[in-house]
């Protein structure tokens, strides 16, 4: 059995607020604290609402005799990874997948190079790591293809409690009165990224509009990230002329999310890379069926709690949307499937998966 | 059942693209548009997937259904200039201003808690002096179950010894550079040293071991000094980077709230580079079993191995130990840190 170490810190690149990797973290700090070792979270970037909870990367500790363990948060290239690379203590990753360079690389090329060197880095870390976690099953095979010896799955955490925000009233009645227009409500939650494919999305509003429901529309959730992606996908929705369709709500409170939820049809995905997709769960949890491109972790996340589609061709997307807005019997069974699918994630449950692979380490040899 | 309904989903699309419910080529042209856009966006925004260079045609459709290329009217080369210009000072200055705004916020919550800290060291004094006054202890006593007292006045002397003491006094004969310990020149502190005993232990390997004590009055006990002062009192008068190995016994038991953050801030500033300050506390869970009343209205409580090691770590201390004893002394533990060896030596250093 190891020397039991009286802190193990974690390194993250960046850490910011509503952002599933950087909600990981503080859970799996609260973890590590409970389990009594001193914990801290060092970033080489953070938000300003996280100073004083994060601590710059520049003061982390490098003790060494055993005192001390590093747990990486790998999710891109960084030079947190190279500090973790020469650090003298026993070295973790927690790997939450890397987006291939070659789906970001056109809209913004210094992200290309931080995914080319985050992948670098990954192989890098490969032969000093003693035990590497994955959020899923998926990035658990991608770690032995890196050349990780000793690998294991602990689910990514996140409170479903979170799920459970009140719905905003403003925002509630304000999208109940566009329903009352007619038409079914889609919705798509994730970062205004390109490897999110919204644009995937709105060719599929736009194929069920002419085919099924000329009334439908779709409520993009999230924070604009890349300024060219989102002026390309406004000036699309413009010349198919959805501008009335198409609404591009970047960022909302926990309520507000809560509230396009508990308003929306369908949540439609058409990514072309998710190490986990969190909100897949979330709109199960809020009893909204979903469809969605079986891309990367996808399919593991939904297993067959959802319509995943083997291609996303615009007619196929639309044809399954329609498929379960007007199969009543269908529907029914996806709610139920997906509420039981949200429920299998609990925090408890993976936090318990956490601190087993913290003592799968312990009591190693 | 999904397997299936797939299967028929599948079926159903290939059917309205065979009998042309959907027009031929929708799927490439709606890829084409997007392409169009995408182009006309990087084109925009100056990015390397641009294929249009000055006076190169935009885009046929656009939101406003005109032209919104590199070229167009004046109106709309002034409207690019100044999205350039914007992304440009946002690329440049943003660093710079994101960087002093963090500084500032940073200034702020340091001179906040060197405020809280000064306060503590105030409140420290008063307690000690209120409690040396008759009147002020009987009002004590009578106000705080089982007469316990913030200031340490009753508290009671810590039974440090055996292998405890041992340990204790081995993480502090190493304290400072090996010369000085060599020479009998580290200086360590004992707070709330009681009777003086680990002082004369400490001494007896060659330390200048000094003491203070909220309970006694300055005196000079052969070699050894104590001093009358609480811990945080004596340790807020005492000048930055001088201590060499620092004691803390007793009041770790019963900080006031917020007292254990000030008491750990002046640690590890007193502690010299290669410092060593080591805590001996008794254990949350035996203060609250001896009486939970007392325990739970008393004005401060001990604290976990695990916060004094946050703690410690959170003010730039290393090398954290903790140290339990074995169940003859179930109740008691004790915590080391050291300051990091500076690695600038000072002119004096000089060869």
């Amino acid at each position: 059995m190891r020397i039991r170490p009286v802190r193990i810190d974690q390194v993250i690149p960046s850490i910011v607020e509503r952002d599933a990797v950087s909600h990981h973290a503080l859970e799996a700090q609260r973890v590590l604290r409970s389990m009594g070792f001193v914990s801290e979270i060092y970033a080489c970037t953070m938000a300003r609402e996280l100073t004083g909870r994060v601590h710059p990367l520049v003061e982390l500790p490098r003790e060494r005799g055993g005192h001390q363990w590093v747990c990486y948060q790998a999710s891109i290239g960084s030079p947190a990874a190279d500090s973790v690379a020469s650090h003298p203590g026993l070295k973790l990753v927690n790997y939450h997948n890397i987006s291939p360079a070659e789906l970001v690389d056109r809209w913004m090329p210094f992200l290309g190079e931080e995914v080319r060197l985050g992948r670098k880095q990954l192989l890098e870390l490969a032969p000093l790591t003693e035990l590497a976690v994955a959020v899923s099953e998926f990035n658990r095979v991608d770690l032995e293809q890196a050349g990780y010896r000793n690998t294991t799955v602990a689910p990514l955490m996140f409170d479903t409690a979170n799920f459970d925000h009140p719905p905003d009233t403003r925002t509630v009645d304000r999208l109940a009165a566009v329903r009352a227009k007619g038409g079914h409500d889609w919705l798509f939650v994730g970062q205004m990224l390109p490897h999110k494919a919204h644009q995937d999305v709105i060719k599929a509003l736009a194929c069920a509009r002419r085919l099924f429901d000329p009334q439908a529309r779709l409520h993009l959730i999230g924070r604009e990230s890349c300024a060219a992606y989102l002026e390309a996908l406004r000036r699309y929705v413009a010349a198919l002329g959805l501008t009335d369709a198409v609404e591009f709500a970047g960022s909302v409170s926990p309520g507000g999310l809560s509230a396009y939820y508990t308003a929306a049809d369908v949540l439609v995905c058409c990514s072309d890379h998710e190490g986990f997709c969190a909100p897949l769960l979330e709109a199960m949890h809020h009893r909204l069926p979903v469809v969605a491109y079986g891309a990367a972790a996808v399919p593991e996340t939904v297993l067959d709690a959802g319509i995943v589609l083997p291609s996303k061709s615009p007619v196929l997307v639309a044809t399954a949307v329609q498929r379960v807005l007007s199969d009543r019997r269908l529907r029914d069974e996806l709610v139920r499937a997906g509420l039981e699918r949200s429920r299998a994630f609990t925090l408890d449950g993976a936090r318990r998966a956490f601190a087993q692979a913290i003592e799968q380490v312990l009591q190693a040899d | 059942m999904t397997f299936e309904v797939i299967g028929e989903i599948s079926e159903q699309a290939k059917q309205l693209l065979a009998t042309g419910e959907v027009p031929a080529g929708l799927e490439d042209e709606l890829d084409a548009c997007f392409e169009e856009v995408a182009q006309a966006s990087l084109a925009t925004a100056g990015g390397p997937g641009s294929t249009g260079g000055p006076g190169s045609a935009g885009p046929s459709r656009t939101p406003s259904g005109g032209s919104k290329g590199t070229g167009g009217s004046p109106a709309a080369r002034l409207s690019q200039l100044s999205t350039r210009v914007t992304m440009l000072a946002r690329r440049r200055l943003g660093p710079a201003l994101r960087g002093l705004e963090r500084r500032s916020d940073l200034s702020a919550a340091r001179a906040g808690e060197a405020a809280a800290t000064q306060a503590h060291v105030a409140v420290d004094h008063l307690e000690r002096l209120v409690a040396r006054s008759p009147l002020a202890s009987r009002a004590l006593s009578a106000a705080r179950p089982g007469g316990a007292t913030a200031s340490g006045a009753d508290g009671i002397d810590p039974t440090i010894e055996g292998p405890l003491l041992e340990w204790v006094l081995d993480r502090l004969s190493g304290a400072g550079s090996p010369e000085q310990v060599r020479e009998g020149q580290g200086l360590v502190l004992h707070a709330e040293c009681g009777d003086g005993r680990i002082i004369e232990e400490l001494a007896a390997r060659g330390l200048d071991a000094r003491g203070a004590d909220p309970r006694r009055s300055a005196r000079a006990a052969g070699d050894t000094i104590i001093v009358a002062a609480g811990a945080l009192e004596y340790l807020g008068a005492t000048p930055s980077d001088t201590l060499d190995g620092l004691l803390l016994t007793g009041v770790v038991d019963r900080l006031r709230p917020g007292a254990a953050r000030a008491l750990a801030q002046l640690a590890a500033g007193r502690l010299a580079s290669g410092g060593v300050v080591v805590l001996v506390s008794a254990r949350p869970e035996a203060a609250a079993s001896v009486d939970p009343v007392v325990a739970d209205l008393a004005p401060g409580r001990p604290l976990h191995p695990v916060t004094w090691c946050h703690l410690l770590a959170r003010y730039g201390l290393s090398e954290l130990a903790v140290f339990e004893p074995d169940a003859s002394e179930p109740d008691i533990f004790a915590v080391s840190a050291r300051r990091r060896v500076s690695v600038f030596t000072s002119a004096n250093d000089s060869p």
